[in-house]
């Protein structure tokens, strides 16, 4: 049928019985583009003072409302919130450390996917970014109960901005409506605009650098770093080789790309161990 | 042909199934979860060209570098400028939320100038010989600032009023230090310029003096848990060990650990010591280990025109009589440093005194004023930064506006200067020209991070500059200087050697409080009274990172003792008055202390050095 019509001729170079090869030429790029980038952090928790510029950053950035008045720190959206925690001792003995906790944008066995009954989360080949479809969710609140992290936030509200400082949004981040759920995305929008960036120089790929999140670029110390795991010389991929480094909920086998470091004992054997050894609560805040 | 209504039933039941296999029902579902997310109740972000555009933070004298990037015009966010000298390219939390000040809800909008213009010719005219007309400038140091100065020169009896100034005036090197010994002083939380801070703070040992684990504490080299209220007394043994007996008494640590401190301050120095209160005792140990010169030197100012130079001196409020102000002008339209508002109060004429405050929110000393004149708010105002406390060398920094102010603001220079009789001129100009004339500093301009000496530069281009986002920092820091030495009448200097009644704020000494006022204060939060943005919420109320305003922390033994277990709102009470406050109970807190976040209310009532008692609502 296809051969009778003259337009639509037989390519010669595909002999009739020939069984039809993978395409050697177009494999490598699509290679390629699954490991182009697997963007990941490393976080100095012995620079982190606790000043909440990561947080504030964050919300600016992706166009997270200030608190509504019935929001609580369980209700409320910090894609990026900073935690206290302490070895449990009271008195002279008690030593604090502060910990920003984010989406770990997990790599294997992402838990968020696996529940998500509508496909609204999905990680990207590209980057291994861990993304977040509100327009897909149906606020299920599945991926919040499985997320170990506690990394995903559901709209109890409308977004809502005082009169006039609807002004001052992001325009690359669509606000996000009442019902679904959101996490951090390591600023997408961000990604996209130095993708743009990158094509407009005629380079193909986002040079090192060129693209960091809000809470990176605002963070006053540079305790939180960002870079291509991929890249051995990238901060968080020397960090994720430090022995003081180590990751969140480790034994989960989730593979977060988020590394933290310390040098003191005490906070990576609390992170290591739900309760440290007197027995007494560590988490606060 | 006749159709059945069965037939019709029947073609509508597999119309509406077989409409099940095709694409258009799903697209109607994409369609109307899409709509959804811009129905009329979603704020739509603007569109236009985007730019960065450059300034300078005028939140408080670090005045960081600030890049803003615009989406038609709008700042849309703030960032620090990499390769700012200054700064570093550091930004706190308020200062990246900057740009939402301008829409706070409870920003002040109205208020009535030609109304206090008059109540100020009226008062002026009937003012006595023995009264005075005052401007109480909560920012000093500003080109702003010398205008009221030159404006109180030029009336009879007119004083201009400054809250103490940090460190009485003086700069820290901290790039010198190698070991620093801060009593209760957050240095890592707030204190000074926040890059300059970070930078420098892998060359010092820092050592941390303070009751509670403070976020300084946290990521202190040592942290000394002394008991509440005992940081003037390890001062004073480490300046003189013959103290240390009782000084370990007070503070809890043995005679070992202060003398070992002791040595170590004098062995690995430059040393440097901060204290939360500005403690005659810490710049009297910083003169005994030799910081003056090394880590400490007096202040400097950008310099000035020489038609400035006949300006009234610079006075603290408790140098003022009682009941002798009988107009006082308060500026309050960048925040600055606190006085409580019932030291203010009871230097005012008893009969009718006019005070008039330029604020662009009700929540200062508004509230306490006949007047109230709403003024731009950062990042709408036009004015320079005054001197930061780690800034050795002289800076001219300008806050240059991102957004047009709204109608109907009020300048405060304008309008004192108007009701004083003086050409207020372009203050702002007039000083970037005397600047110039020196000849001597460089222009570092953010938006290609250059420096240019001052001497390659035409007048128009260094004002040019200044105004697109840039800063003059003098060749030099003036370092060698002899030590300041003031009476109690300045804001500045008046630090060593100082005379108990000529503490910060005039505040009587803590042993006659004791009693009565058990609890020393601790600010857990940096102080201010200004409002910032909604968008904070989310360190207080989205999360518990930090203390909402006006609100106090302490053990549960300390709230048992004071009857308030269990409840979430008390009475905060202290020798200038009480007010209403939210309690939070924290084990972190040692008992016999209050860690307080301030907030307008707070600051009304609590000074330096206060302490305070609190009860059940």
């Amino acid at each position: 049928m296809i051969a009778s019509n003259p337009a639509i001729q037989p390519n010669p170079a595909i002999q009739p019985n020939a069984t039809i090869q993978p395409n050697t030429e177009r494999q490598p790029s699509r290679e390629r583009k699954r490991a182009v980038s697997r963007y990941g952090m490393s976080i100095d928790l012995d620079r982190c003072t606790g000043c909440g510029a990561c947080m504030v950053a964050c919300a600016v950035e992706n166009n997270i409302p200030p608190a509504h008045e019935g929001a609580t720190a369980r209700k409320g959206i910090t894609w990026i919130r900073v935690f206290k925690v302490d070895n449990g001792e009271e008195g002279p003995a008690r030593r604090s450390v502060f910990v920003p906790v984010l989406c770990q944008q997990c790599g294997e066995d992402t838990p968020c996917v696996h529940v998500c009954p509508q496909q609204a989360v999905e990680v990207d080949p590209a980057t291994g970014i861990v993304g977040q479809m509100p327009e897909r969710c149906l606020g299920c609140r599945y991926c919040m109960a499985a997320c170990p992290y506690h990394a995903r936030f559901f709209n109890w509200w409308d977004p809502a901005w005082p009169a006039g400082m609807e002004k001052t949004l992001n325009p690359d981040v669509a606000p996000r409506m009442r019902g679904v759920v959101e996490k951090c995305n390591f600023c997408h929008g961000r990604w996209h605009a130095a993708k743009e960036r990158a094509a407009a120089a005629g380079k193909p790929e986002i040079e090192a650098g060129a693209y960091v999140p809000a809470c990176v670029e605002s963070c006053p110390t540079g305790a939180i770093r960002f870079g291509d795991l991929k890249d051995s010389a990238s901060e968080p991929a020397v960090a994720a080789k430090d022995a003081h480094s180590f990751r969140l909920l480790e034994k989960l086998g989730t593979e977060p790309k988020i590394y933290y470091r310390s040098k003191r004992d005490w906070v990576r054997q609390v992170a290591a161990a739900p309760k440290p050894p007197s027995g007494k609560e560590n988490a606060r805040g | 042909m006749q159709r059945t209504r069965r037939e019709i039933l029947l073609f509508m039941g597999g119309g509406a199934a077989g409409a099940m296999l095709t694409p258009a029902p799903w697209r109607l579902v994409t369609d109307a979860a899409i709509w959804s997310e811009n129905w009329p109740g979603i704020p739509r972000p603007a569109r236009g060209e985007i730019t960065a555009r450059y300034t300078n933070c005028a939140l408080c004298p670090a005045g960081c570098a600030v890049r803003a990037r615009c989406v038609a015009g709008q700042p849309v966010s703030l960032a620090g400028v990499s390769g700012g000298p200054l700064s570093l390219g550091a930004l706190c939390a308020f200062g990246l939320t900057g740009h939402h000040l301008p829409y706070h809800p409870k920003r002040l909008k109205q208020g009535t100038p030609e109304e206090a213009a008059a109540a100020v010719r009226g008062a002026m005219a009937k003012c006595g010989p023995s009264e005075n007309i005052a401007v109480l400038d909560l920012a000093p140091g500003r080109s702003a600032s010398w205008t009221y100065r030159r404006a109180m020169a030029a009336v009879a009896n007119g004083v201009y009023l400054a809250p103490p100034l940090p460190l009485g005036g003086a700069a820290v090197n901290l790039a010198k230090a190698r070991i620093v010994l801060s009593l209760g002083a957050p240095l890592l939380d707030g204190w000074g310029t926040p890059g300059n801070v970070h930078a420098a703070r892998a060359n010092f040992r820092l050592v941390q003096a303070e009751p509670w684990e403070s976020r300084t504490a946290a990521l202190a080299d040592e942290w000394l848990p002394i008991r509440p209220g005992s940081e003037a007394a390890l001062a004073l043994a480490l300046t003189d060990p013959k103290t240390a007996a009782s000084a370990a008494q007070a503070t809890g640590l043995t005679e070992k650990q202060i003398a070992g401190l002791a040595n170590e301050l004098r062995a690995n120095g430059p040393a440097l010591v901060l204290s939360a209160d500005d403690l005659p005792e810490a710049m009297a140990l910083n003169q005994a280990l030799g910081a003056w010169g090394q880590t400490l030197a007096a202040g400097s100012e950008a310099p000035l025109p020489d038609v400035w130079k006949k300006a009234a001196p610079e006075r603290v409020v408790a140098s003022v009589a009682d009941n002798s102000i009988r107009v006082l002008f308060i500026d309050e339209s960048v925040p600055g440093s606190h006085i409580p508002w019932s030291a203010v109060e009871k230097k005012l004429v008893r009969d009718n005194p006019v005070v008039v405050a330029f604020a662009w929110s009700l929540e200062g000393y508004g509230r306490h004023a006949q007047f109230t004149l709403p003024t731009a708010v950062y990042p709408e105002l036009t004015g320079d930064i005054p001197p930061a406390v780690d800034s050795p060398a002289a800076t001219f920094r300008i806050a240059a506006p991102l957004v047009a102010p709204p109608a109907g603001m009020t300048d405060p220079s304008a309008f004192i200067a108007k009701a004083t009789g003086i050409d207020p001129g372009n203050a702002l100009q007039e000083r970037a020209d005397a600047i110039y004339k020196s000849g001597q500093g460089t222009l570092f301009t953010y938006a290609d991070a250059k420096s240019t000496p001052l001497k390659d530069l035409k007048p128009a281009d260094f004002w040019k500059s200044l105004n697109e986002g840039g800063a003059w920092i003098a060749n030099a820091a003036v370092g060698q200087d002899a030590i300041l030495r003031g009476d109690c009448q300045s804001p500045r200097g008046p630090i060593a050697n100082r005379p108990a009644g000529c503490l910060p704020a005039n505040l009587p000494h803590i042993g006659s409080l004791d009693t009565a006022f058990p609890l020393p204060v601790a600010f857990s939060e940096p102080q201010s009274a200004s409002l910032t943005s909604p968008l904070m919420s989310k360190l207080y109320q989205d999360s518990d990172l930090r203390m909402p305003p006006n609100t106090a922390a302490l053990h549960p033994d300390t709230a048992r003792a004071s009857g308030i277990l269990g409840a979430a709102r008390a009475v905060l009470e202290t020798q200038y008055g009480r007010c209403a406050i939210g309690v939070i109970p924290d084990a972190s807190v040692p008992p016999g202390m209050l860690a307080v976040a301030a907030g307008a209310e707070v600051l009304d009532i609590c000074g330096a050095l206060t302490r305070a008692k609190v009860v059940a609502a």
